[in-house]
């Protein structure tokens, strides 16, 4: 009995020295052999601890076929810092970094060098978005005091594409990155990340909040954000913006392609706009979005909503007719048609097809100041509420004047500054048949949790009535086949709604430029069930009068496109088809 | 039943060393799994950040692309407009034709 106990001691005291044998050479190699691997190591865990890496949900472009485009993702690489206590010959150092790296690098040869004098600091950064050859390139070097860390940034794949709506992130007055414009901005919530490593917390989380470990409310509210915005109507319309801005040498131009049922924004964009991936270089000024901050007087585009009214409200029908006199007197104020012209006695649809603002100005006399004010108060008396932010109001003061002055200059579009979301959004109640929907760029979130949260967009108030609506379309479908283009507008497939605007800018001082002006155009098809309502402006063009000139051209070549690119359906100028696929009809465009 | 309680009394300590072992390695084997769980999550979640970051790269090729057939002017490529447009009945993408 004591010989076996004897024996278990001896094997227990053997098993303890084994083990501590191990321990030890398991520590020479460790601290000996690969100590300053492993020292290397724990610098740099130390210093991307301290910075941590940072995470943030996508945002998604939505092409026609469902499938998902980043806008705005993370990208990942590495960044360059330097340890100027223990970094060796600053001179080798930069040079090293410079040929490895030199479109990286974020300080000059002379920043390089101060920085690498500071001998009281251990961690100064050097070069950003090192690409992972450039990073690997450099950390085999093994420099003593370079050190080359995981890094990532916040990416926009598509450059300028709809990068005033997408937005930016930065540090604003934080330490931490967050959303500062546009959707980064509105979906911030969402899109955030807290930040706490799985890894740091689970175990506690365990112990001390086991109920948000099984329901996180984390995963219930962050997700990546689904925009509507088509990518290729998105290409195409900031194409066809910028080009019209080059072309007249315009202050800033823009457009908005809208569906007008449902209010999803397919494409938007102003120029001039910046990079996201390029902030540095970027104006400030260009970082919002001008179309829902800033506001225009739109000129004649007005009109149609002016006659919808007078529709709507029975003080007219298509058959009234006026006698256009070519300019009036109100208020000892003069106004005018836009020539100038007399026309006599003609039908309202004229007004619309000729823009004519003395026949504009005779609806808002028959319509009386009440009715123009409920129904422009309807129309522009409060934002649209689109999920950007900083959205301005409209300038409607003048709709509570007494003078009928304001009143007719209203009705064709002077007088009165709505932002071009507002103008789309109000014309769209025509295109659908008189509804006002909430213009929208988000679609839905998909959360972390896996659930994919549909928005909720299909408020509507109604403003016209669908006769009244109805019978506008026909005179700007009127338009369109007539005079629009020199006559070259006419689709003979699909029926399009357009109209014209022409405003003279204010020169900030009560009055209105003589030679500077506001061109608008708004247009949708199929007229009369509508697919896409496009509004275009250009400010301050130069060399051009009027709206009919510049924007025209842009119009149509966005509506061909957009029929082509979803493969809308004539709905005119074609017998109706044999279902024999040899039985159809030709048209020439 | 006297010597079933002196039985018991004495056991007593073997049985809560017992518990207090089987606890104890409970313990360890669950830090373990939590551990491995967790660090497969960071891992995996890692993994896709990183997918994802190579498939942004992949899409702002695919969008400058877009941009490079949008900016192309179709006659300078040699491409004509057509002269005429077909219009066709819709196929049913059903069974039921």
């Amino acid at each position: 009995m004591r010989a076996q106990f004897r024996i278990r001691i001896r094997i227990i005291l053997a098993g303890i020295v084994l083990a501590s044998l191990l321990i030890v050479a398991r520590l020479y190699f460790v601290q000996i052999v690969h100590g300053d691997d492993y020292s290397q190591k724990a610098d740099q865990q130390f210093a991307s601890g301290s910075s941590g890496l940072f995470d943030r949900g996508s945002i998604y472009f939505t092409r026609k076929d469902g499938t998902l485009i980043s806008a705005a993702a993370l990208a990942d690489g590495f960044l360059v810092a330097i340890n100027p206590q223990t970094l060796g010959n600053p001179e080798d150092a930069f040079s090293v970094i410079n040929s490895i790296a030199s479109s990286s690098l974020s300080l000059s040869h002379d920043a390089f060098i101060t920085a690498a004098g500071k001998k009281s600091q251990v961690y100064i950064e050097v070069a950003h978005h090192l690409t992972s050859d450039e990073g690997k390139s450099l950390s085999a070097l093994q420099i003593k005091g370079i050190q080359v860390l995981k890094e990532r940034w916040r990416y926009y794949p598509g450059g300028t594409l709809a990068s005033q709506s997408i937005g930016i992130v930065s540090y604003g007055s934080g330490d931490t990155l967050t959303g500062q414009t546009g959707i980064e901005d509105v979906y911030n919530e969402a899109l955030s990340r807290s930040g706490d490593s799985l890894y740091k917390n689970f175990f506690a989380e365990l112990f001390s909040n086991v109920g948000n470990l099984l329901v996180s409310a984390r995963d219930a509210r962050e997700g990546d954000v689904v925009t509507t915005i088509e990518p290729e109507v998105q290409t195409r319309l900031e194409n066809d913006i910028a080009k019209v801005n080059q072309k007249y040498s315009s202050r800033e131009s823009g457009g908005i392609i809208m569906d007008p049922y449902t209010g999803e924004i397919i494409a938007l964009t102003n120029y001039p706009a910046y990079d996201g991936n390029d902030l540095k270089n970027a104006d400030p000024s260009l970082l919002g979005n001008p179309l829902v901050e800033q506001i225009h007087e739109f000129g004649s585009i007005m009109k149609p909503l002016t006659m919808t009214s007078g529709l709507d409200s029975g003080v007219i029908t298509p058959e009234t007719t006026y006698n256009d006199t070519g300019c009036f007197v109100v208020n000892k104020a003069k106004i005018c048609n836009w020539d100038h012209k007399a026309r006599g006695v003609i039908p309202m649809q004229q007004i619309i097809v000729q823009s004519l603002n003395v026949g504009a100005s005779y609806v808002a006399t028959q319509l009386g100041q009440e009715k123009f004010h409920d129904y422009f108060t309807k129309l522009f008396g409060q934002k649209t509420g689109v999920d950007l932010p900083s959205e301005s109001g409209g300038m409607t003061g003048n709709l509570s004047k007494s003078e009928q002055v304001y009143y007719d200059n209203m009705s064709f579009g002077q007088g009165i500054a709505v932002t071009p979301m507002q103008m789309i959004r109000a014309l769209g109640a025509i295109a659908n048949g008189g509804f006002m929907v909430q213009p929208h760029l988000v679609s839905a979130i998909r959360l972390d949790s896996g659930i994919t949260k549909q928005l909720e967009w299909s408020q509507k108030v109604q403003v016209f009535s669908a006769t009244s609506t109805r019978e506008t379309i026909t005179m700007m479908d009127a338009l369109d086949d007539g005079p629009l283009y020199d006559g070259k507008a006419k689709i003979e497939t699909m029926s399009v709604a357009a109209k014209t605007g022409t405003a003279q800018l204010t020169n900030g001082q009560g009055g209105y430029y003589d030679d500077k002006f506001f061109h608008s155009f708004i247009g949708f098809f199929p007229s009369y069930n509508p697919r896409f309502i496009i509004l275009l402006y250009t400010q301050d063009p130069k060399g051009v009068k009027y709206a009919s000139e510049t924007l025209d051209a842009t119009f149509l070549d966005l509506v061909h496109f957009l029929i082509n690119y979803y493969a809308v359906p004539p709905d005119r100028g074609v017998a109706r088809l044999d279902p024999s696929p040899q039985a159809t009809s030709t048209n020439s465009r | 039943m006297h010597n079933f309680i002196s039985r018991t009394w004495s056991s007593l300590p073997t049985i809560c060393f017992g518990l207090v072992a089987v606890l104890g390695l409970s313990y360890i084997c669950l830090i373990a799994v939590v551990m491995n769980y967790a660090a497969l999550t960071v891992s995996f979640s890692q993994s896709v950040k990183n997918d994802e970051a190579v498939v942004a790269k992949l899409e702002s090729q695919y969008l400058a692309s877009v941009n490079q057939i949008t900016n192309t002017n179709p006659a300078l490529a040699g491409y004509e407009q057509p002269v005429a447009q077909v219009f066709v009945p819709a196929k049913s993408v059903t069974a039921l034709r």
